[in-house]
């Protein structure tokens, strides 16, 4: 079969061939649970119990929960707080990484590896790390002399929520910079030598050059970050399962609490919620980011 | 086109194989348990010496240690029906759900049909916990109680002949020993707990309400978390970090069993609430405490009893077993004398059998297991109800709250009552 013997109908139709094994993939894997769990979110499916068709009661129940909104306080602050904090370190490390510096390349890589460690492995250092009795955090506190006491980091649910930040924002800032960095460096030379030229100082070429023309990179980092931060899960089991008193539970977790515990339509709904949280996030994301005027 | 051909029948036939030597494993038995890699290790010894003696195949499936993480990596082939595992250990907690889901496979017609005997087990542990709607559903392998550690040998030092019998008792004893203590190790604290938000903090609760004459579950059956003994009790377990000053301020967010155990073991306390497990690592070589540390009931109020919280692991066979009759083999050699004696001697763990703890060789060589026996035949068991872990959940959550003093215990226990009385109402039939 020789290609360029086809006509454009028939190009057309091999195009679609190709496409067709990853539309499958794409189906299989990500519709096909997507509408499952939205089914399953309509039923009282509890391991123990007859399963029976419960529409929506079980997000008429999400609705009086406190629980649930206490999960979801936590989830939108938890995203509000993390994510400006990486952008702003993350667009501060691509700014020195995009200069000419003498050991360039090693420090993109140094720079790498909190991202590089796996999540699971990280979080249970930091738990150490946050450790009232042994940690390192109170270890350094004593040898500074700074306090008398040791802290208990992870003992009140402001200093668990921001103990949570710091290991977060530790782990996903690289991602982040080097992200950002890609951007950096499709910006031409020339437009800053003109803007030199034309007198303008650092914040101004910052501010009126760098972010606009990095907006589309910017809504790209900031849609992934946003939408691996509201399912965040590891890191929350792992340092403080959701503690103290379930302060620090996010939606993820309380989900997958109920699916631990055989409540499957209930966890379903959670993980509905999530789901259209998510969703939304992005959308408005892709507006900000100009998608759409590039594309015209 | 011919060659098409030879790869579709070469494929065709590599699927045939596939498919008849899925069919030839049917006699092995799957066994799922999960622990310490000392624990796979001699769980792997066993199974090697039941194949030998049987001809049965046994393929062990390991499973995280965590207890959570062992239910979910069950729940998920149960829930769909799977014939493997056939045979799994469970959390004592757990019965309750897996009977009422039906992924549980009734026992008494083996038992009849062998004519296996169940008396030398603990009755009352079998009849509470292994029975489900009359039909005895799984049998246990090792039990466990809350248990009071103390260093016997700073006792001796500050006076003490005896361990403390009441918590007021305990808790003069810990502050002469704290003050005294903290001149050469700033870092040492009167009595260790689990406290953290998880499934130990209801055993430690349910401890501290019954030897105050408190209970979860009344005599008839219904839920009576904000007893005014209960509320009691919490308002103690609280005054120990807060009044006291005796537990440490990471009770609440880090001491479970593990944390408990290391802080005790490196020398730092003088009393620590702990499962069995632990007097074997305090007299393993390199421990700081060998020799120096004694097991006794924990404490009580004024008017009210010693009590424990009855733990344990239990086996089961699954519903949907493609491998019955073995199972019933493999269960009935892992709760045998012999398995049992090995457990309690190799692992340190408690067998199920009340019958060995009289045994000459435990007289021998585990003698401080002598004197559990009373303590696991009076333990006090959670509540054995199919959405139990939803309750232990609410009730975790509650009792830390008001351990790190965010709210009151009156209203963190009425809160729990509330709860609580909505997950019957959800969940139960």
């Amino acid at each position: 079969m020789k290609l360029k013997a086809l006509s454009g109908r028939r190009q057309e139709r091999v195009a679609y061939l190709f496409i067709l094994p990853l539309a499958a993939v794409i189906v299989l894997f990500i519709v096909v649970p997507v509408i499952g769990t939205f089914w399953t979110s309509l039923f009282k499916d509890v391991t123990y119990l007859p399963t029976e068709f419960a529409f929506l009661s079980n997000y008429k129940r999400l609705f009086t929960d406190s629980n649930f909104y206490q999960s979801l306080r936590f989830t939108l602050l938890f995203v509000a707080t993390t994510i400006p904090i990486e952008m702003v370190l993350g667009m501060i490390f691509a700014l020195i990484l995009n200069e000419r510096l003498r050991y360039r390349n090693a420090l993109r890589a140094t720079v790498l590896i909190p991202w590089a460690v796996p999540t699971i492995v990280a979080a249970r250092t930091w738990e150490l790390i946050y450790n009232y009795g042994y940690g390192l955090a109170n270890y350094i506190l004593a040898l500074l002399h700074v306090s008398g006491d040791p802290v208990n980091w992870l003992g009140s649910p402001v200093s668990a929520f921001f103990a949570l930040v710091l290991a977060d924002v530790w782990k996903t800032t690289p991602f982040v910079a080097i992200i950002l960095l890609a951007g950096l460096q499709t910006i031409p030379e020339e437009i800053y030598e003109q803007a030199r030229v034309d007198g303008t100082n650092l914040f101004q070429r910052f501010f009126k050059i760098t972010l606009p023309m990095l907006r589309p990179v910017v809504a790209v980092a900031l849609i992934f970050r946003s939408i691996d931060t509201i399912r965040i899960l590891d890191l929350i089991y792992v340092v403080t399962d959701g503690g103290p008193g379930g302060s620090t539970t996010s939606l993820s977790l309380y989900g997958y609490k109920y699916f631990n515990e055989g409540d499957f339509g209930y966890g379903s709904a959670i993980a509905v919620v999530l789901f259209i949280l998510a969703f939304l996030l992005s959308v408005s994301y892709l507006r900000i980011g100009g998608f759409s005027r590039d594309l015209g | 086109m011919r060659a098409r051909l030879g790869t579709i029948s070469l494929l065709a036939l590599a699927a045939l194989a596939l498919t008849l030597s899925c069919g030839q494993e049917k006699e092995k038995v799957t066994l799922m348990l999960g622990g310490a890699p000392a624990e796979m290790d001699y769980w792997e010894e066993l199974i090697a010496d039941f194949t030998s003696r049987t001809g049965i195949p046994v393929d062990l499936m390991r499973q995280p240690t965590d207890t959570d993480q062992r239910r979910q990596s069950l729940l998920v082939p149960l829930k769909a029906g799977e014939s493997d595992p056939d045979v799994f250990l469970m959390d004592i907690i757990w019965i309750g759900q897996f009977a009422a889901s039906n992924w549980l496979e009734p026992l008494d017609e083996y038992i009849a049909r062998d004519d296996f005997d169940l008396a030398p087990f603990f009755g009352d542990i079998i009849e509470f916990a292994d029975r489900y709607e009359g039909s005895t559903v799984a049998m246990p392998v090792y039990i466990d109680a809350g248990l009071l550690y103390f260093r016997s040998d700073l006792l001796g030092k500050y006076g003490y002949e005896e361990p403390p019998d009441t918590w007021s008792d305990l808790v003069e004893i810990s502050l002469e020993v704290q003050a005294g203590e903290r001149n050469q190790n700033p870092g040492f604290w009167g009595f260790l707990w689990q406290g953290a938000q998880y499934e130990g903090l209801v055993c430690t609760f349910l401890e501290f309400a019954t030897s105050n004459g408190g209970m979860l579950v009344d005599r008839q059956g219904n839920l009576v978390l904000d007893r005014e003994e209960n509320i009691e009790a919490l308002w103690f377990m609280r005054d120990l970090i807060f009044d006291h000053e005796i537990s440490p301020p990471n009770t609440y967010t880090e001491m479970k069993e593990e944390e408990v155990r290391s802080t005790f073991q490196s020398g730092n306390a003088l009393f620590e609430r702990n499962w069995p497990y632990a007097w074997g690592l305090h007299q393993s070589e390199d421990s700081p405490v060998r020799g120096k540390v004694g097991i006794g009931l924990l404490p009580r109020f004024e008017g009210g009893r010693h009590a424990a919280a009855l733990g344990g692991w239990h086996v089961g066979i699954s519903r949907s077993s493609d491998a019955k009759a073995a199972s019933w083999e493999l269960l009935k050699f892992v709760v045998s004398r012999e398995a049992q004696l090995g457990f309690a001697l190799r692992l340190g763990w408690n067998p199920a059998r009340r019958d060995l703890y009289d045994s000459e060789e435990i007289a021998e060589e585990a003698p401080h297991l002598v004197n559990l026996k009373a303590v696991f035949e009076t333990a006090t068991a959670r509540p054995n109800v199919p959405y139990y872990s939803l309750l232990s959940r609410a009730l975790q959550q509650k009792v830390n709250a008001a351990l790190s003093g965010s709210i009151e215990p009156e209203e963190a226990l009425a809160e729990a009552q509330k709860e609580a009385l909505d997950i019957v109402e959800r969940y139960g039939r």
